[in-house]
């Protein structure tokens, strides 16, 4: 994988236990969480914010966070954004303050090095003041030190917590508002992403943390897959564009996945086009399986009268065709009945080790129970197995 | 508020200085169908031994690969300090296949531990960005190029092929016709698309000039823009073709390289990406950096900043296809149409390196058997076959001639000639009672030469002092194997001892001298904690090793490793337990038993 979202509540308990700092913050998740660990974390005398933890961007903006509010405002709050399909929340202590202390204060990983981005003038409506956001890369001590100065924070505070920021494996870390107070300051609002291949060398936070804005609209298949790519060394993506489209296509390679994907917009065919995804970094039979029965599944579901299945990728370096193909060909066999009534054909194009013996199952496979459907080798170009399938 | 364009920098990546170079390369981590690929490649080369010289892993001595249709051993080190220094300091490029939890420190340790190092590949996907960035600041002060994470490798045809790239079946390399150089580069992030590439080009008549995959990772070590520059400074290169994809902003510091002039050779490109334009939201494609984060970012604005600094760009990959092959074709290759077919390999179930057999024709040692055994001692043949090579030295002949002879009974009280001559008397055979006698051979009887030689180096080896090695047995409350004697004392010395020790004469003789050094503080403690015969022949044994025949500590380490010390007393007393057998029978004495009065009834004291 790659940058991912951090919770909100994951984020802040990293930063503040990395700073010494304590945090009191509730991460309520309403689809396995009671509701009574809302009334033990409020208390009656003081006021709540809520907010959707779910990675999504301008939050504010959105109408997914309510501020200043009480116990049945908090779970009024909460009853609401589950109607719109959201389930991570975080509820927290509203904290009145000057918004002439809001800053604005963002880090992010680059091939240069941390580029820190900082203005004084923070907030929901930092877009408006755009240009007196200030942008430099943190080379030196120096750099740093401006960065403090035009927040008005102590340079020693602002050097943990970039400390914080690169021992936590951030890549991205936006805290905007940012309250500063010489030398204290009070994180509002963060939006981070962390390298989710730092995993391992983490304690204070895990793949547990990590949120899709886009997880409330995932398919069940989708879901399956990013469980599966979790679990394995190898890779697998699977994106569900029409759930109603024509052209599924079974990919592999990173390159070679969207030059195929590519080539369905070029002919005019996008809109068409089900899925986009891939398998690489050779992945074992059992989890090739378990990848083609999800995108099978797809498949079937489609209210597309006409379908076609694309099974296609390069000429692979180490992924072994006949290993994966086997997994492809038990799972299509699982469902060789449903396809042939449906009217669905398969079309192959694949190269790399032992394609030979690959091709050839899945070639007899596919006239050995009636389907139709049309198997290459690399002597075909990659794309024009495109072509082949959509007449 | 994302970096812009970054410095326009040179690189360490040499494509012709690497064609001239004789490489010495090491995998670290052990992936065999990549390791055999590239043996396959450089058997198919013409080579008559290979470039790969070591792996770095845990688990066994060696593994075993072939070289064309014969088996080869290569030695697995499991510590930069096992890795004999002739190796390690002749290595030249390395292949990271360990996992992405490792390759930090694993490619850290490599660099610091090989000091003829010009570079390197990293396989591993998942490696975290910080860690790419880490070890970009460490090769940015160090004179070596580093591929990868996630990289596929560098294959320069007639040279080398660093890592998976071109494919892992040895007919997957024969068909893709790279063994022959031409005037094409193939530059990719992603492997897939590298091979494909690699396969269109020589599938049309053209040869590739280098090829290889910067991994689609959102740091590479090694820049896209390296890359264009290494192709440009390569003589043999005329074309370079890209493959890129959407995400990141590599393809701005390529276009500028090219307006500078800093790159002038032909570049065909395809930019892959254009689907993302059909996703409601920028998608995370397959690599780590296959996501437009802006419009900039995009494969349609890298497309046109490429095509304004003259790049021919394609706007179909069958566009790419027809670029491709308006260029120029070459005769067909030679060395692809010459090779012979590996299909039908297959591993032997033994491997042996000291003696074969071939049509009834017995070498030993690469020697005929006979002429072998006519010329030389029967100490020389011992040593040998146990070192597995030929010795050397006169020294150490001698000094195991005299060991064996040395060992070969010491009565018949002791408790192998014991058990030889009861199993001798309860009416067994020859082998039986033998047997009977070696299989008491252990810690206690026998077996401590071996275990002696393993702490007189260990000691040596780490330098401690020899008070110091002597506390730590004390601590544990464990005897000193080679230290003690039943009967003798300081004051009434074994006179074998002196004999073996003998043998040290006329060397530095550091093992000798540190097991005397510990002697002098055990007899301290006690009289009887004299060097006995084990200690004694474990280190002269070392030193003549050592000094006589070119032994490494690390070599002497593996020998008491495999029991090699024990070996000399395991043959010489066989001779001994024969003899015991054999005067059994020629006395034809009954069975044994012990009486009543000779077994103790036993009565544990609890307080």
């Amino acid at each position: 994988m790659a940058r991912v979202a951090l919770s909100e509540y994951a984020a802040k308990m990293a930063l503040h236990t990395f700073l010494g700092l304590t945090y009191h913050g509730l991460s309520f998740n309403a689809d396995t969480d009671v509701v009574e660990k809302i009334n033990e974390f409020v208390r009656p005398d003081r006021k709540y914010v809520v907010k959707v933890d779910e990675g999504v961007k301008r939050r504010m903006k959105q109408g997914l966070v309510t501020l200043d509010t009480d116990l049945n405002g908090v779970i009024l709050a909460i009853e609401n954004y589950r109607k719109r399909g959201y389930s991570y929340f975080l509820v927290e202590e509203y904290v009145p303050h000057d918004s002439s202390l809001e800053k604005y204060l963002s880090l992010e990983r680059t091939t240069l090095g941390t580029v820190v981005s900082y203005s004084h003038k923070g907030g929901i409506d930092i877009e408006k003041h755009k240009e007196e956001v200030e942008t430099l890369l943190l080379k030196d001590l120096q750099a740093a030190r401006s960065v403090a100065e035009g927040l008005g924070m102590d340079e020693e505070v602002f050097l943990k917590l970039k400390e914080a920021f690169d021992d936590l494996y951030f890549s991205f870390l936006e805290i905007n508002p940012l309250v500063v107070k010489f030398d204290s300051f009070q994180i509002l609002d963060i939006a981070g992403e962390v390298d989710s291949a730092a995993e391992f060398f983490v304690q204070d936070w895990s793949s547990s943390d990590f949120r899709n804005a886009r997880a409330s609209k995932l398919t069940d298949e989708e879901k399956n897959i990013l469980r599966l790519s979790a679990k394995s060394p190898a890779a697998f993506k699977l994106n569900v564009l029409n759930p109603d489209g024509s052209i599924f296509m079974l990919l592999s390679g990173g390159g070679a996945s969207i030059v195929l994907a590519d080539e369905v917009k070029n002919i005019g065919h996008g809109g068409e086009l089900a899925n986009y995804g891939e398998y690489s970094g050779n992945p074992n039979e059992e989890e090739t399986y378990i990848y083609t029965k999800n995108l099978l599944s797809l498949l079937l579901k489609s209210e597309s009268d006409k379908k076609v299945l694309i099974i296609a990728g390069g000429v692979a370096n180490f992924t072994d065709v006949r290993i994966t193909f086997k997994g492809i060909i038990n799972a299509i066999s699982e469902v060789s009945e449903k396809l042939k009534d449906q009217g669905i054909e398969i079309y192959v194009r694949r190269g790399g080790p032992h394609q030979k013996e690959g091709l050839k199952l899945i070639s007899d496979f596919v006239s050995e129970n009636g389907l139709i459907g049309k198997v290459h080798g690399p002597e075909m170009i990659l794309t024009d197995i495109i072509h082949e399938a959509i007449k | 508020m994302r970096a812009g364009k970054i410095e326009n920098s040179e690189t360490m990546l040499d494509i012709e200085k690497l064609r001239k170079q004789n490489h010495s390369i090491l995998f670290i981590g052990s992936y065999p169908a990549i390791i055999q690929s590239a043996l396959d490649y450089e058997f198919h080369l013409g080579r008559d031994k290979p470039s790969i010289k070591a792996i770095f892993a845990s688990g066994r001595k060696f593994e075993r690969y072939f070289f064309g249709k014969k088996e080869i051993l290569l030695p697995v080190y499991s510590s930069w300090e096992r890795i004999p220094e002739k190796i390690r300091n002749g290595i030249t490029l390395f292949v990271n296949v360990a996992s992405a939890r490792r390759v930090l420190t694993l490619t850290v340790e490599a660099i610091d531990s090989l000091p003829s190092l010009s570079g390197g590949v990293i396989f591993a996907e998942n490696v975290p960005e910080k860690h790419a960035l880490d070890l970009r600041a460490i090769t940015d002060s160090k004179n070596i190029f580093l591929i990868g994470p996630a990289s596929v490798g560098l294959l320069i045809p007639e040279t080398l092929k660093l890592g998976a790239i071109g494919g892992v079946e040895s007919q997957q390399l024969i068909d893709a016709h790279i063994f022959d150089a031409g005037s094409v580069a193939v530059l990719s992030a992603s492997g897939g698309m590298t091979n494909e590439i690699i396969n269109i080009v020589t599938g049309m008549n053209k040869k590739i000039s280098f090829s290889m995959s910067f991994g689609g990772d959102r740091f590479p070590l090694l820049r896209p823009s390296e890359a264009f520059l290494a192709a440009q400074n390569d003589p043999k290169t005329k074309t370079i073709i890209y493959f890129g994809e959407l995400g990141g902003v590599d393809e701005y510091e390529v276009a500028s390289l090219i307006s500078e002039k800093k790159v002038t050779k032909t570049v065909i490109a395809y930019i892959a990406g254009v689907v993302a334009e059909i996703f409601p939201q920028a998608p995370q494609f397959g690599h780590a950096k296959a996501m437009a984060a802006n419009q900039k970012e995009t494969a349609r604005a890298k497309r046109d900043v490429l095509a304004g600094v003259g790049v021919k760009i394609a706007e179909s990959f069958s566009q790419f296809v027809d670029l491709i092959e308006s260029l120029p074709s070459v005769p067909d290759d030679k060395k692809s149409n010459i090779i012979e077919d590996m299909s039908d390999r297959k591993h032997a179930l033994i491997a042996s390196s000291i003696s074969k057999d071939t049509d009834g024709t017995v070498s030993i040692l690469g020697e005929d058997l006979l002429s072998f055994s006519k010329k030389n001692s029967f100490a020389y043949i011992v040593s040998s076959l146990f070192l597995g090579k030929k010795i050397k030295s006169p020294e150490f002949e001698e000094f195991v001639d005299f060991v064996l002879r040395l060992l070969v009974d010491h009565g018949p009280y002791v408790s192998g000639a014991v058990n030889t001559i009861i199993a001798s008397r309860a009416g067994r055979d020859l082998v039986s009672s033998l047997s009977a006698g070696l299989l008491t051979i252990g810690p206690r009887f026998g077996g401590a030469i071996n275990e002696a030689a393993g702490n007189w180096l260990e000691g040596v080896m780490n330098n401690k002092n020899p008070g110091e090695f002597v506390e730590e047995f004390a601590a544990k409350k464990k005897y000193i194997p080679g230290i003690g004697h039943r009967k003798y004392r300081s004051d009434y010395p074994d006179p074998r001892v002196s004999e073996i020790i003998s043998f040290s004469g006329g060397l530095k003789g550091k093992f000798t001298s540190f097991a005397r050094e510990v002697e002098k503080i055990t007899v301290g403690k006690k009289g009887n904690l004299i060097l006995n015969v084990d200690g004694a022949i474990a280190a002269v044994a070392l030193d003549i090793l050592s000094e006589k025949e070119q032994y490494s500590n690390e070599e002497l380490l593996h020998l008491s490793e495999i029991e090699f010390f024990n070996a000399l007393f395991v043959l010489s007393r066989s001779v001994g337990f024969i003899a015991h057998f054999l005067d059994q029978k020629r006395l034809d004495e009954g069975i044994f038993r012990l009486e009543e009065d000779q077994v103790a009834q036993a009565e544990i004291h609890k307080e």
